[in-house]
């Protein structure tokens, strides 16, 4: 029984981890219908910036401003340079421009940083926990203060304030949103900005979570997270969190406890395909 | 030419054999798969399968791998009758990585390991290796593109222009969507599987990760650039993107990177394709013609 | 009277709670052009889908030539002879006018195997497709792409798509709305050279002149329900035709 409840614990910041992560694609797709399969690239960047200036600052704190800064910046000029301008273009050729964004940060990442798994030493300003004989370690702890303090932050900003409304009004619809006096491409920007900034996030709490940081790191996240937000319901942001959750849990279960011998990284895929069988518009997602 | 010359050209003409397959499927109709590497697999594996424990020749092998990655792709072409767009993307990813991962984990497909001893094929006598087996790929080639060619002439081919174009016009015209998306899916996937038992008999070694999502993308890239829908796109699509990375080969460091960031240009600024409309290649071509009436 | 080509039973088509037609029946005699009107939301473009397979009816029978066809797909209900054109045009939009045309002309070839194989780039199918273009006037248009065609043309397009088809019914979704004056009166011939050549035609027309002047007889439709039926005489005196268009406060005020 504790081991299940560790498992369930270790799955429930896993699933933390990957709702941090698949929030900005959820967001991106909902206002531009894109496929933002670069956003793992940013993830990565998020992680090797973050570590850069912490071994240099041996600071936290400016290490998380510093990198959100950056990764903000690279998500707007991918989103300007890459996505804006092929809008207008099929699904596909946006897409394929993604998939080419993210190869080639990855291998800019494997040029600066060379191709070795670096570690991440840095110890979060959580404390621990012992409850019922159950030890919250402080990183444990530190995934899930981080993840609900970021997903609330998003929740007031998206529902409570004239920039949510925007953002909603520009993902309902981009022409009448403008004709309205919004300016549609400069939320578009914003958008990108939120979801890469939580990337960065994500990058530097699986670098300490793991303490690995290696330029592949986003491969695997990159192709799950689009399963995700299909499960989720395309472009509903409380759906994609739901999923990642739950499947942070299965994976972890099915694989580490119960010993399944499934491929984990095919289970997201197998959870979406039978979703999609069973409720086409995904668990959050509205009849469209 | 070189050995060396010889390996390059021989992996073009397979992985423009496999192109074209994909051109069936999203060029002629329309619909959108991400995980075509998936079926470029299945014939591989079929294919060693039958040549290693099944004690096939390549010959006797090859129609059956054909009606096995045919057969599945109808199966696996079933989704697109249900699912549009995105979703149907992103289907076909999980299709890819699903297969991808039951070649790696039943032990029946050789697990992580692969199928290794794959013998090569023998035609009149002689095992082909090295340049008769480039010819053999290229001979396979342009059946290939007759076939592609024979197709958009046929009424099939057509109907599948249609349902690209307007599913519910072209269905108010007597044309089934079920009948003509899996007919397509059929052909390209069989195309697929074509080059997989080809790429099996080549490397004559295989593995799962041969056949990843990562090769999807690049078929779907090799489509994409070369111009969807035309017949000689594709090849032209593998032609580039399979010189690409030895053009580079010299800067072993950033040969990937260049790879990348070329393949992003070129999407960004020919997104039509090499071929398409609008393109390049066909201004200058047009303005050519047109000098020639003057 | 004649013979009896189409005829619908009772016919309801629900969407959730919205009865969009409730027990429909007429019947449209061989030969015939039938004008379906009725105010906007009335249920006409349902009944269209509904007769040409789009939708499959919450209940009721529909019978096409004596066939009954209610949930039979669109590509099946083409192959029995009913051809149609949209309301909102629906062209293929980077194939040329010619082949648009040509994709109709395949109806016999879809149903095989072996035919499907066949070859479309043929002169005589070619042939074919410009003399129905040259019926409705888009002869010089056919290399063109049709998705770079005016709406007046792509209407006689969708016109010329459902000919080829050679259909026993053909059904007009508005193919008079957007055209200016003069193409009103050109769609109008083409529409009477059409039942001249012995095709019954089921049309729904906004444009009151237009379906007044075409109909032999006309269904009024009204909140999904068959409000009246009769030749244009009749329908122009019906009261409650009349109430219909106008509104319950308009009627008080005329009266």
């Amino acid at each position: 029984m504790q081991l299940f409840l560790e498992q369930m614990l270790n799955g429930l910041a896993i699933g933390a981890i990957y709702a941090l992560i698949t929030l900005g694609l959820a967001l991106v797709y909902g206002i531009l219908r894109i496929l933002h399969v670069a956003h793992a690239a940013i993830y990565t960047v998020g992680a090797y910036v973050g570590l850069a200036i912490f071994s240099s600052t041996h600071s936290l704190a400016l290490s998380v401003t510093g990198s959100m800064l950056f990764c903000a910046i690279l998500g707007v000029l991918i989103e300007r340079f890459v996505y804006y301008p092929l809008l207008k273009f099929p699904p596909y050729v946006p897409l394929i421009g993604s998939i080419a964004c993210l190869l080639a940060i990855e291998e800019l990442c494997r040029m600066v940083a060379g191709p070795y798994i670096l570690s991440f030493p840095a110890e979060l300003p959580f404390p621990s926990f012992t409850i019922g004989g159950i030890v919250i370690s402080s990183t444990l702890s530190a995934v899930y203060g981080i993840s609900a303090g970021v997903l609330l932050l998003l929740w007031i900003i998206t529902t409570k304030t004239e920039l949510g409304l925007a953002m909603r009004a520009t993902s309902q619809d981009m022409a009448i949103a403008s004709s309205m006096g919004i300016n549609s491409h400069w939320i578009i920007s914003v958008t990108f900005m939120i979801g890469s900034a939580v990337a960065a996030i994500a990058g530097i709490l699986v670098g300490i979570y793991y303490n690995q940081v290696y330029p592949t790191m986003g491969a695997v996240p990159a192709y799950k997270t689009l399963a995700l937000i299909v499960v989720g319901g395309l472009g509903s942001v409380p759906g994609a969190v739901l999923a990642s959750i739950l499947l942070g849990i299965a994976e972890t279960l099915l694989i580490g406890y119960a010993g399944i011998p499934l491929p984990r990284d095919a289970l997201a895929f197998i959870a979406m395909i039978a979703v999609l069988l069973w409720r086409p518009q995904g668990l959050l997602g509205g009849r469209r | 030419m070189s050995d060396y010359t010889i390996t390059i050209g021989t992996f073009i003409a397979i992985q423009a054999i496999v192109a074209c397959g994909l051109n069936v499927i999203v060029g002629y109709a329309g619909q959108i798969s991400l995980g075509h590497a998936a079926f470029f697999g299945i014939g591989a594996y079929a294919s060693a399968l039958l040549t290693t424990a099944g004690g096939f020749s390549f010959w006797g092998a090859l129609p059956l791998v054909l009606f096995i990655t045919g057969f599945i792709g109808l199966v696996l072409g079933l989704p697109s009758l249900r699912l549009k767009e995105d979703f149907l993307a992103i289907t076909t990813i999980g299709i890819n990585f699903i297969v991808v991962s039951v070649f790696l984990y039943v032990p029946f497909f050789g697990g992580a390991l692969g199928i290794g001893g794959i013998p090569r094929v023998i035609l009149f006598g002689t095992r082909l290796r090295g340049t008769p087996f480039l010819f053999l790929c290229l001979a396979f080639l342009a059946a290939v593109q007759l076939v592609s060619w024979l197709f958009t002439r046929s009424w099939s081919g057509l109907a599948c222009f249609a349902l690209r174009e307007d599913e519910a016009a072209a269905s108010s015209m007597g044309v089934s969507p079920v009948r003509f998306k899996l007919a397509a899916f059929i052909l390209g996937t069989a195309m697929a599987g074509l080059g997989g038992a080809l790429y099996a008999h080549f490397m004559r070694f295989i593995s799962a990760t041969d056949f990843g999502f990562p090769m999807s993308v690049m078929i779907l890239s090799m489509v994409v650039l070369g111009g969807m829908g035309t017949l000689w796109g594709p090849v032209l699509g593998a032609l580039v993107l399979g010189m690409l990375p030895e053009v580079f080969r010299p800067l072993t460091e950033y040969r990937m990177f260049l790879y990348a960031a070329l393949l992003l240009l070129m999407i960004r600024f020919q997104p039509g394709g090499l071929l398409g409309e609008s393109s390049l290649a066909r201004q200058i071509f047009s303005r050519l013609k047109g000098g020639e009436k003057e | 009277m004649t013979e009896i080509l189409l005829s619908l039973r009772e016919v309801s088509m629900h969407f959730g709670g919205l009865k969009a037609l409730d027990k429909v029946s007429f019947d449209l005699c061989d030969g015939e052009i039938l004008g379906l009107i009725g105010p906007n939301g009335a249920g006409k473009t349902t009944c269209f889908n509904t007769v040409s397979g789009v939708y499959r009816p919450t209940s009721g029978e529909i019978r096409f030539g004596g066939i009954r066809t209610d949930g039979l797909p669109p590509h099946r209900m083409a192959a029995l002879g009913i051809g149609r054109t949209f309301q909102i045009v629906r062209p293929f939009p980077n194939l040329s006018v010619l082949d648009n045309v040509i994709v109709a002309m395949g109806l016999p070839c879809y149903r095989g195997i072996i035919p499907s194989c066949g070859s479309w780039k043929r002169q005589k199918t070619r042939d074919g497709a410009m003399e129905l273009l040259s019926k409705v006037g888009l002869d010089l248009q056919a290399p063109q792409k049709a998705g770079l065609l005016p709406l007046g043309n792509l209407r006689r397009l969708e016109l010329a798509r459902a000919l080829a088809l050679n259909p026993r019914l053909l059904l007009l979704d508005e193919s008079f709305s957007g055209l200016r004056h003069e193409e009103v009166a050109m769609q109008e011939e083409l529409v009477r050279k059409t039942r001249e050549s012995g095709i019954s035609i089921l049309l729904i027309e906004h444009n009151m002149r237009v379906a007044m002047g075409l109909s032999d007889r006309l269904v009024v439709l009204d909140h999904g329900l068959k409000l009246a039926e009769g030749s244009p005489d009749e329908i122009r005196k019906n009261p409650e035709v009349i109430q219909a268009y106008l509104g319950k406060e308009g009627h008080s005020n005329v009266a």
